[in-house]
């Protein structure tokens, strides 16, 4: 009996659309009792939260488990299976997810509509569960698209034109990949023995002998498709328009865990149903590195250049998470366990730099990366955990971005893929210098203003003197995660250790 | 002779003959007996359908006391009896689901003309199903078209008229091909019932005698019946049709009248001339060009619409296009692919109109796409129910929608030349319905300003406002979950009545 | 050969000839009593084909007359009878499209389906 593992997946479902049917609000609005309301939402919300989170750890580390929960048609059922790598991703989705509710219990009071967002927050949670959990293709492609779905609300969430604007944007990509990954797995299916997840890949060569020309542009199609989600070259814009509207939790748990939903997509289909070797050498593996390493540079570029400090966090995730489809394009066992180190890493600090964005505009209602001088005067604490994290993601060492690349490049220069063995690297080492350049100096202005802000804003001065650090529930879990970006970094043995095995066992 | 084996011919007759007795009720009480009528041929088709399934095959039911070649025939399988089944559920929905527009909406001394027409319809659509001779099927289709127009005019407007008469125009240059063509297969083969057509056809084919009339009268009636049935380039008359007649009309008309064409037109395929026939002539493939134009061209033409209603109107046009493209694909498996199409289309337009009526309810009666925004606020069943559509119209997983897309995706594959096209197709035009689709979905749940809202003559709709089509509304919702949940037992289900059709 | 097979048909070349006249006056006549009366030479036409197919070459229509009872003196009845139920049909529909037409032209003042499109675009706005 092992139909418990669903729990996690279900219980956060369940409770959040009880919330958003419960009729919370009424009270809220009103003048009466609504800090009473407010703090039973946020122990409801944060109960279901922890309870399921344990929930999901305690199904990912007890070992191997599947469970078919119906069949949607003959042989494709809705089938939940635990493995090596959804032990991983539930790991950091669940810290992630955790850490970002805590910090909205504070942050989410000036947004207002909190019930709207705890109910959505909780459904996604359990979707992304059900995501990691999914034992075939069509499993993960229902929760995929429930994964789109379900987080839209929280990008709309203030109901703005831009808002709404940017939400459709988010929703007509993600579906425009979703659709190309369909598209993809309508070929597949017919391709492989099984669409259940197989370590190696299940495609049947015999079938596939001669059809490999249209097998090659359905996983590319494929590719494209989940990239989308992933922020890939052709299909990112919509990043950068989602994530400066949507409130700052939800833009950290979006760029930090969220996007990893395309990355997931991708190397199950890549190294659980198409099989690695299949791709070694063939077209589709180039323009797949191109593709990412071009991504890797524009998103770097792209990031250097924009004043909105909460875009130019987007551009940064539209490059990084290229670093890790890069890793994975190479098909090495190194660039494996670098890529997917990197996804872990990235995810902790992606968060933790959308948290601190939050923050600044929480407290000071700063947005631009230039009204941001002076800061660390005011929160010092806050601008030390971004300084960690921001070296962390640069990847100085001894931060945990330094061995992720490492990996990174250990598993191009591996590969034999000729020009891209070194041109990969290089790119890799120009895009972090660039990423340097983009997040450093908020650290430097922050600390050391100079000398122009002092004339022209001298009240604000006067007020940025003065330390007022953010509230603890929010400084916390900033710090919990910028600890952890830092932290695997001195000691990434356990990790890598077990990445290399999980990558051993697909290659 | 088992009692149950009566049914079908019973249902038939008690819908007709309701008809004319409708005529002398009040409108209250054609209601009623409309609505027992409806439930009651549901239950009947019911037993019948479990007959069928028992007994395993097909059953040939004679009308009045001449045997086969002369006389008419009713023929019932698996396939025959869940249609009828689902078809009477779907309007029972209908019905209930805009019960208060039509109040509204009629002139009180005509209430109980709309009951007629319903129940012609009904009697229609059932001998359509069940009857296994050409000309019989002739007349019931002229039967259904003009019952249809009563449909669309009862709402006694400019407008409406003016969708009629444009209707029935189509219509009827689409029965006038109909009827060409089975005047010249009743040249060819000297027969009526469809069996005994087949058995000629099947010689003619093999000594290869009058090839090209048969062609010839195989596509008349193919295109006859996509003229009626709104098939992309003649589907002019569809959205002013479907747009603007009271709730019920549109949400029959879109889910049933045009699907029993079709039906016909798998029976002419299976039954009367044969499927390896159909398969060799080259009718399938512009049946299957006009479906992959139709799914890309109905869905832009729904995109650059404002009207909610007219919008999923069109969605009809590219929803039809997917059904014929699988009839094009000229496999089995594309044909089961058009039959649960047929199915879980009707399942989902339907309640895509109730739905929307239900949010332009809650935003001053308009249907205007800018005046819904908060909609799904004010009437949040609808609006539940609203989404729950559109996510099965865009083929989200769990609903309706998207097992038939696998379907038609699955089949697709079976067929060499046709894969490409085909996924092509369905990508692009799933993209598209997400386009106009989400976008509504997005506005009815889009926050209005307070003062804004104040101005527009917006109403809060409570589930309990209007219990029946909230419970129309639940029914419809249910039965997409099931149409996507649970769609293993219906495949097989309409794949063993099409083993048993031939 | 062709030309002689036409000839031999002739009068299934006229019906299929009335057949096309009366198509394409339900569809491109813009005045709606025209197309009527196109829909009408069109069932007409079909009418005159079913007929032609069932007649045989010096018989009699199948009336029972004076006792004849062979059935080698009749033509054959069953295409008479399905003549009939079409004109019951077309009768109707007609009925139907004539009504309609009353209707619009009591409303607008026309017989021109397009005029009467352009003028309900007019109220909408």
């Amino acid at each position: 009996m092992s139909s418990w593992i669903l729990l996690p997946v279900f219980l956060p479902m369940a409770a959040g659309i009880c919330l958003l049917a419960s009729s919370f609000r009424a009270h809220l609005g009103g003048s009466g009792d609504a800090t009473g309301d407010r703090s039973r939402l946020h122990s409801f919300t944060a109960a279901v939260l922890v309870i399921s989170a344990v929930l999901a750890l305690g199904a990912a580390w007890s070992g191997e488990k599947s469970v078919t929960l119906f069949y949607l048609m003959e042989n494709i059922p809705v089938y939940f299976k635990i493995d090596a790598l959804g032990r991983l991703f539930v790991t950091f989705v669940s810290i992630v997810w955790v850490a970002a509710g805590v910090y909205s219990f504070v942050y989410m009071q000036h947004e207002g509509e909190e019930k709207r967002f705890f109910g959505f927050y909780l459904v996604v949670y359990g979707v992304l569960v059900g995501l990691v959990f999914s034992g075939n293709l069509v499993t993960m492609y229902l929760f995929y698209e429930l994964m789109t779905l379900t987080s839209v609300p929280l990008v709309l969430h203030n109901g703005s034109r831009e808002s709404i604007m940017a939400a459709l944007k988010y929703l007509f990509y993600s579906m425009c990949g979703a659709y190309l990954g369909l598209f993809g797995i309508f070929f597949l299916y017919q391709y492989c023995d099984t669409i259940t997840f197989t370590a190696g890949g299940s495609l049947n060569m015999e079938l596939a002998r001669g059809n490999q020309g249209i097998l090659l542009i359905a996983v590319f199609a494929m590719l494209i498709g989940f990239g989308a989600k992933a922020g890939m070259f052709p299909l990112h814009a919509w990043l950068p328009a989602a994530h400066p509207v949507a409130p700052s939790p939800a833009s950290a748990v979006l760029s930090g865990v969220i996007v990893k939903g395309g990355v997931l997509a991708i190397v199950r289909v890549v190294y659980y149903m198409v099989g690695a070797d299949f791709l070694r050498g063939t077209w589709v593996q180039t323009v797949w590195m191109m593709l990412s390493l071009l991504t890797v540079f524009m998103g770097s570029l792209l990031a250097f250049r924009e004043p909105v400090f909460k875009k130019r966090l987007a551009y940064s995730t539209v490059s990084q998470i290229s670093y890790v489809l890069f890793g994975l394009s190479v098909l090495t066992p190194t660039g494996m366990t670098g890529a997917l180190m990197h996804t872990v890493f990235h995810s902790f600090i992606k968060s933790a730099l959308f948290l601190t964005a939050g923050i600044f505009i929480f407290e000071c209602g700063k947005t631009r990366v230039e009204e941001l001088s002076g800061i660390g005067k005011r929160m010092p604490k806050t601008l030390w955990c971004y300084t960690f994290v921001s070296l962390a993601l640069i990847g100085i060492p001894p931060t945990s971005g330094f061995v992720s690349k490492w990996y990174l490049a250990q598993g191009a220069l591996e590969s034999d893929t000729g020009v891209f063995g070194w041109l990969g690297p290089v790119v890799l080492l120009v895009s972090a210098l660039l990423t340097a350049g983009y997040l450093l100096p908020v650290t430097m202005k922050g600390f050391f203003p100079g000398s122009n802000v002092k004339v022209t804003e001298e009240k604000e001065e006067q007020d940025a003197a003065k330390v007022r650090e953010p509230a603890l529930l929010m400084l916390v879990p900033l710090a919990v995660l910028a600890a952890l970006a830092v932290l695997l970094g001195v000691f990434p043995n356990p990790l890598a250790d077990y990445l290399r095995d999980l990558a051993a066992a697909l290659m | 002779m088992a009692f149950v084996q009566n049914f079908p011919f019973f249902s038939i007759i008690l819908s007709l003959f309701s008809g004319p007795l409708s005529s002398i009720l009040g409108g209250k009480a054609a209601k009623r007996l409309n609505i027992a009528v409806i439930s009651m041929i549901g239950i009947m088709s019911c037993a019948v359908l479990s007959f069928t399934i028992s007994s395993g095959e097909s059953y040939v039911y004679m009308m009045g006391h001449f045997p086969a070649p002369w006389g008419n025939e009713i023929r019932v399988g698996v396939l025959e009896a869940s249609m009828a089944v689902f078809f009477c559920v779907i309007m029972l929905l209908c019905m209930l689901g805009g019960e208060r527009e039509r109040l509204a909406e009629i002139e009180p001394e005509k209430q109980n003309l709309y009951y007629i027409m319903v129940n012609l319809l009904l009697s229609s659509l059932l001998a359509l199903i069940y009857t296994n001779d050409l000309f019989t099927a002739y007349v019931f289709v002229e039967i259904n078209t003009i019952s249809a127009c009563g449909l669309i005019m009862i709402k006694q407007n400019g407008r409406n008229i003016e969708a009629a008469t444009r209707y029935m125009i189509m219509s009827l240059l689409g029965s006038g091909l109909l009827l060409l063509g089975i005047c010249f297969l009743y040249d060819l083969t000297g027969h009526l019932l469809m069996s005994n057509i087949k058995e000629q056809v099947q010689l003619l084919n093999e000594s290869g005698d009058y090839h090209i009339p048969l062609l010839v009268s195989l596509s008349l009636m193919s295109v006859g019946l996509a003229i009626k049935s709104a098939l992309y380039p003649f589907h002019a008359w569809l959205p002013d049709a479907y747009g603007y007649s009271t709730l019920s009309s549109a949400a029959i008309l879109s889910s049933l009248v045009s699907k029993g064409y079709i039906f016909l037109l798998v029976k002419i395929f299976y039954r009367v001339v044969g499927f390896d026939i159909v398969r060799d002539s080259k009718v399938i493939n512009v049946l299957f060009v006009f479906g992959v134009a139709g799914m890309i061209m109905g869905s832009v033409s729904a995109i650059k619409e404002n009207n909610i209603r007219r919008m999923i109107a069109y969605s009809s046009v590219a929803q039809i296009g997917y059904i014929y493209m699988g009839f094009g694909l000229g496999t089995t498996a594309g044909v089961i692919a058009s039959i649960y199409h047929i199915v879980s289309h009707a399942a989902t337009k339907s309640l895509l109109f109730v739905a929307a009526s239900g949010i332009t309810e809650a935003s001053g009666d308009s249907t205007d796409f800018f005046d819904l925004t908060g909609a799904g606020y004010r009437n949040k069943l609808a609006g539940v129910a609203f989404t729950v559509g559109s996510l099965s119209m865009v083929g989200f997983p769990m609903f309706a929608g998207f097992i038939s897309k696998i379907l038609f995706a699955q089949a697709a594959v079976e067929s060499l030349h046709k894969v490409l096209p085909t996924l092509i197709a369905l990508a692009l035009s799933t993209i598209l319905n997400a386009v106009y689709f989400m976008k509504t979905v997005i506005r009815i749940y889009t926050p209005e300003k307070k003062s804004v809202a104040a101005q527009k003559g917006h109403t809060m709709i409570r589930i309990m406002d209007n219990p029946v089509k909230s419970a129309a509304l639940v029914c419809f919702i249910l039965l997409n979950l099931i149409l996507g949940l649970c769609s293993e037992p219906i495949v097989r289900l309409f794949q063993n009545g099409l083993n048993m059709f031939t | 050969m062709n030309l002689a097979n036409l000839l031999n048909n002739y009068e299934e070349a006229v019906a299929m000839i009335l057949f096309g006249i009366g198509f394409s006056n339900l569809l491109l006549q813009k005045n709606l009593i025209k197309k009527i009366i196109g829909l009408n030479i069109m069932d007409t036409a079909m009418y005159l084909f079913l007929a032609l197919k069932g007649y045989i070459e010096g018989r009699r229509a199948p009336i029972v007359v004076d006792g004849v009872q062979s059935v080698e003196a009749y033509i054959n009845p069953i295409p008479s009878g399905l003549v009939l139920t079409g004109i019951v049909v077309s009768v109707s529909v007609s009925a139907l499209m004539l009504s309609l037409t009353i209707r619009l032209y009591r409303r607008y003042h026309t017989l021109d389906l397009d005029q009467i499109t352009t003028q309900l675009k007019k109220e909408g706005l």
